[in-house]
Formats: C-alpha cells, structure tokens, sequence
C-alpha cells in the first residue's frame, strides 16, 4: 500500500510523507539525504538494510530517504529498492532544496518515531557497507550522543576540513573532530531533539553548511562525541583542492563564522582541547583511498591572482603586522612559495572577526577569503608532497596546536570588534 | 594540589616519575597494572591519568578505551617507550602521546597543558 500524505509545519517546512507500512515507532533510523541520486540511491539503500538486519536484528528499524522532490526519480528507484526493512520517503517542498533542509525533515522525524539512534549515509556513497550503520550506530546505543566518522582519506581530499573546520572547530570548542564535515554521521534521539528546536538555523545550514552545524551544536551541547572508524576510504566523486568550490565553501565557512557569533561566549572559555572517545583500531588494514589529483598551477593563479585584486579588502580590516606578512607571502616566487600555519590561522581569525563586524558586505568577504585558502592549500600540497598518511596526520595535528597558540590573537581582536 | 595516577608496570619509572612528580607538587598515585584502574578512577577521581601502554598483562590503548566510556573527560597522556603505537587509532582518544625519555620535560609540559585545558560545562 503506498500512503502520500502532507504532514503538518514542522520548523516551519511542509513535507511529502511516503510511509507505505505506517511506520510510527522505530529505535534505528537510516537516513539517506539526496537530490537527483536516482543513478546511486540503491546501493547505500541496500548496504543500510544489511547492516540494520545484521548488527540491529532484535530492534525496530526503519530507512528514511530525505529528498528534495527530485526530478530524477529517486523517490521511487527508493521505495523500489528491495529491502527486510522497512522504508519512508520524505521530501522538502518542490520549491526548497538542500542537504541541511532534508535532514531538517529528518530531525522531525526521528523525533516523531521516537528513535534512539540516527544514521545518516550520504546517498551517493560508493564505499559505504553494513559495518558503516553499526559503527556510526552502535555507539549512540551506549553513552555517545553523536558519532562522526573517521576515514581514511587521500592527504589532498577534504581540504576545506583539514585547513579550516578540523583547526577551526578544535581551537574555538575544544573538541578534536577530524571530520567535522564528513558528511556521514550518527546521532542520539536526544541529539535529534536538540538539532531539531535549534533556534540558530540559516539559509547556508539548509545547504551544505549542516554537517558543520550539527558537529559545532554536538559540541556546544556538550554532547559525549565519539569519533568511529569506517574501516574502508571514503570514496565519491574525487575532486582536487584546485576545482570550483561551487557554493559549499561559502555555506561551511559562513556557517562557522555564524556559530563564532552565536556562541562566542561559550567559545571565549576554552582553552586547548580535548580528544574524543575512538570506536576502532589499528591502520595496518587499511586500503589505500583512491589518488587526487592536484592542479598545482591552478591553486597558484588562483592566489596570486585573486589576491592582487583584494588588497585593499585585505587592508580595511586586518591589522598592519599581519597584513604585512600576507604581501610578503604573496611576493614569495611559486618555486618557494610557503603559507605559514601560523599567519593562516591569524588570517581567519582576522575574517571571523571582519564578519562579525560587517567591515563588508558578508559575501565580499568570503568571497575575499577564496584566494588566501587556494594559497594556504597550495603551501600543504607542496609541503606533504613527499609524506606518507601518517606524517601528514601529524603536520595537521601541528597547524592544530599553532591555531590554538593563536587563540589569544582571535580574543583580542573580537573584542576589538 | 592536582592529582595525578600513573598506571606502569615497571617500578623504576613509578619511582621515578612520583618523585619528579612530586617535586613539582602534584599528588601522585602509582598503579603496577591495570586490573583495577576504573575503581581507582572512580575512587580517587584523579586530574590526569599518565597511562603507559605496552605491559605485561594490559595494553594501555584497550585501558584508555574503557576510560573514555565512563570518564569521557578525564585528561589522559599516553606514555610509551614506543613511538609506533601512535599510528593505532585509539591514541587518538588521548590527550597527548609522550614517547618515555629520563628527561621529564615533555612530560611535564603536556601534563601542564592537560590540567590546563578548559571547555565550559554550562
């Protein structure tokens, strides 16, 4: 039987409900986020249900499909999708779209189930197993109230995580989050409750910018994070550091500053940082993720172009000494160019606190922002180009330690601010 | 006076490092072995753990995960003759990793660090 019913104002968003076995109650959700993923959606469909009826046998378990009605189908190459489980599909008004607004949909659902425990695979996964829901589920079922992964990932994939959410999010709440935005997470009922009467919700956390909000409310929520091993790579479409950012580093980067303003009293207080509980070990199975491909002409045009247009940007807010040393940089030849950690932490902080003040208008900024991140990937490109996985582990864990050294230059100039 | 419990089988670093240790005015309480580490957590809620790895009967790596179920807060620095261990994930629930040395100056400055580390609770 297929029920398509329109459910009430949930945060103020109406959704298309498929619920075909009336589904109310669950402990264990799947949810699967997507738009036009008609091509990829069966597979991590099918993974869920083997890892649901594998490690989740004796509780009640439904997969939720949270889509923005899209035109391709996916709703019912779906539902279609042979399953042991039971299936929901859920979708945002046709006229609203967006990963964070698909899972806006999911909060309000597993709330309405009830569940104890969340997972959340992203729907164009092509290295996603049934060990994926257990490790991101098992714990939520125990003390954690939020499970991000850890993959193994090639030293130039996930570059905007490594350079600004992993040593961002760390030095600001004092949680060590390698993959604030992995974009695979689990999470608690209570947590779901908590992301789901948030009061800070915008349009850029409706977009991509959800995987940092959720990670930086955990956070802030105090919630016992635990960070879970997902055994294989991640493996999507592999993009290089040098390819258009599209939209999401703005909507992660505004995201971040947008929570710098709405927490910073909780942020202010922290000093160092903690690690998390690890579910995992051992990387001596560990394949090897598949190669990225660095376009390192491209990142240098790119800054050096981009920063030749911005100075005075750079100038109206940056204080002398720092915009000194960012021309000295930018006057270093491509053969021995080099972004020190330490000027790169001092420079976002220094747009934190430009976007807290509106020195210009707030997409000027990021936009402003763009070049200097092209310039600071190309410094770690160059720099890791010699290092296997783990000494590249170890360089980021560094540049870590100099953006927490740093925080008192962040405290001082916000309260300059 | 913050307290500190080192859990190491063998002797000479007990002896040594309580009475470093102690010279820098920490309480410190020592441990031969595991068995019974989540009671004395438990009993004498200590400020840091200082937690070696490799010993005869526990692996410190497996110690620490039972560690941060219970205590997810506590500070924990993993002491090892080894640096190899630090490619094992479940260093990564440390705080810091100090490879063991006669010379305590790492040591006492991760200590420091880790006693210092401050996130708000409310």
């Amino acid at each position: 039987m297929i029920s398509v019913s329109y459910t009430g104002e949930g945060l103020g968003m109406k959704s298309v409900e498929e619920n075909p076995h009336n589904i109310t109650q669950a402990e264990i959700v799947v949810g699967i986020p997507s738009y036009n993923e008609a091509e990829c959606i069966a597979f991590p469909t099918e993974q869920a249900d083997k890892g649901l009826s594998k490690y989740f046998k004796e509780r009640s378990c439904v997969i939720i499909n949270c889509d923005n009605n899209s035109p391709d189908d996916t709703r019912h190459v779906f539902m279609q999708t042979p399953t042991s489980n039971p299936k929901i599909y859920i979708s945002t008004p046709p006229d609203v779209q967006g990963k964070g607004n698909n899972l806006r949909n999911l909060f309000a659902k597993a709330v309405e189930l009830s569940a104890s425990a969340v997972v959340v695979v992203d729907a164009d996964l092509a290295s996603v197993t049934p060990q994926w829901v257990r490790n991101l589920g098992e714990p939520l079922l125990e003390e954690f109230d939020y499970v991000a992964p850890l993959y193994v990932r090639h030293k130039y994939e996930g570059t905007i995580a490594t350079n600004i959410a992993y040593p961002l999010t760390r030095a600001l709440y004092g949680r060590r989050v390698r993959q604030p935005i992995g974009g695979d997470f689990g999470f608690s009922g209570k947590m779901a409750r908590i992301f789901n009467e948030a009061a800070d919700w915008t349009d850029d956390v409706g977009q991509f910018g959800i995987d940092i909000w959720m990670t930086t409310v955990a956070m802030r929520s105090h919630a016992p994070i635990i960070q879970s091993f997902m055994g294989k790579p991640k493996v999507q479409m592999p993009k290089g550091p040098a390819a258009d950012l599209g939209p999401t580093f703005a909507q992660v980067v505004g995201t971040i500053f947008d929570l710098m303003c709405a927490y910073e009293e909780f942020w202010k207080g922290v000093k160092w940082s903690r690690p998390t509980a690890v579910l995992g070990f051992g990387l001596g199975e560990m394949e090897i993720p598949p190669t990225v491909e660095v376009n390192v002409q491209g990142l240098w045009e790119k800054f050096s172009m981009g920063v030749e247009a911005r100075w005075d940007l750079y100038r109206s807010f940056m204080p002398p000494a720092t915009f000194d040393k960012l021309q000295e940089v930018a006057g270093l030849p491509r053969e021995a160019f080099e972004f020190p950690p330490v000027l790169w932490a001092k420079v976002l902080y220094d747009f934190a606190c430009a976007y807290k003040k509106r020195a210009a208008p707030r997409e000027n900024l990021i936009e402003g922002l763009v070049p200097l991140y092209h310039g600071r990937t190309l410094s770690f490109v160059v720099e890791t180009e010699p290092m296997n996985t783990q000494q590249v582990e170890e360089l980021i864990e560094d540049q870590c330690l100099q953006f927490e050294k740093c925080k008192p230059y962040l405290l001082e100039r916000w309260a300059a601010h | 006076m913050a307290k500190i419990l080192i859990v190491d089988d063998e002797e000479g670093i007990r002896m040594l490092y309580s009475m470093e240790l102690e010279d820098e005015g920490y309480q410190v309480i020592a441990l031969a072995d595991g068995r019974e580490l989540l009671e004395v957590v438990e009993r004498e809620q200590p400020d840091c753990l200082v937690l070696d790895i490799k010993m005869k009967e526990y692996s410190g790596l497996d110690l620490l995960q039972q560690i941060r179920k219970k205590h997810y807060d506590l500070p924990v620095i993993l002491n090892s003759a080894y640096s190899s261990f630090k490619v094992d994930l479940k260093a990564v629930a440390a705080d810091y990793y100090v490879v063991k040395s006669s010379d305590l100056t790492e040591l006492k400055e991760k200590l420091k660090a880790a006693l210092e580390t401050k996130i708000p609770t409310e």
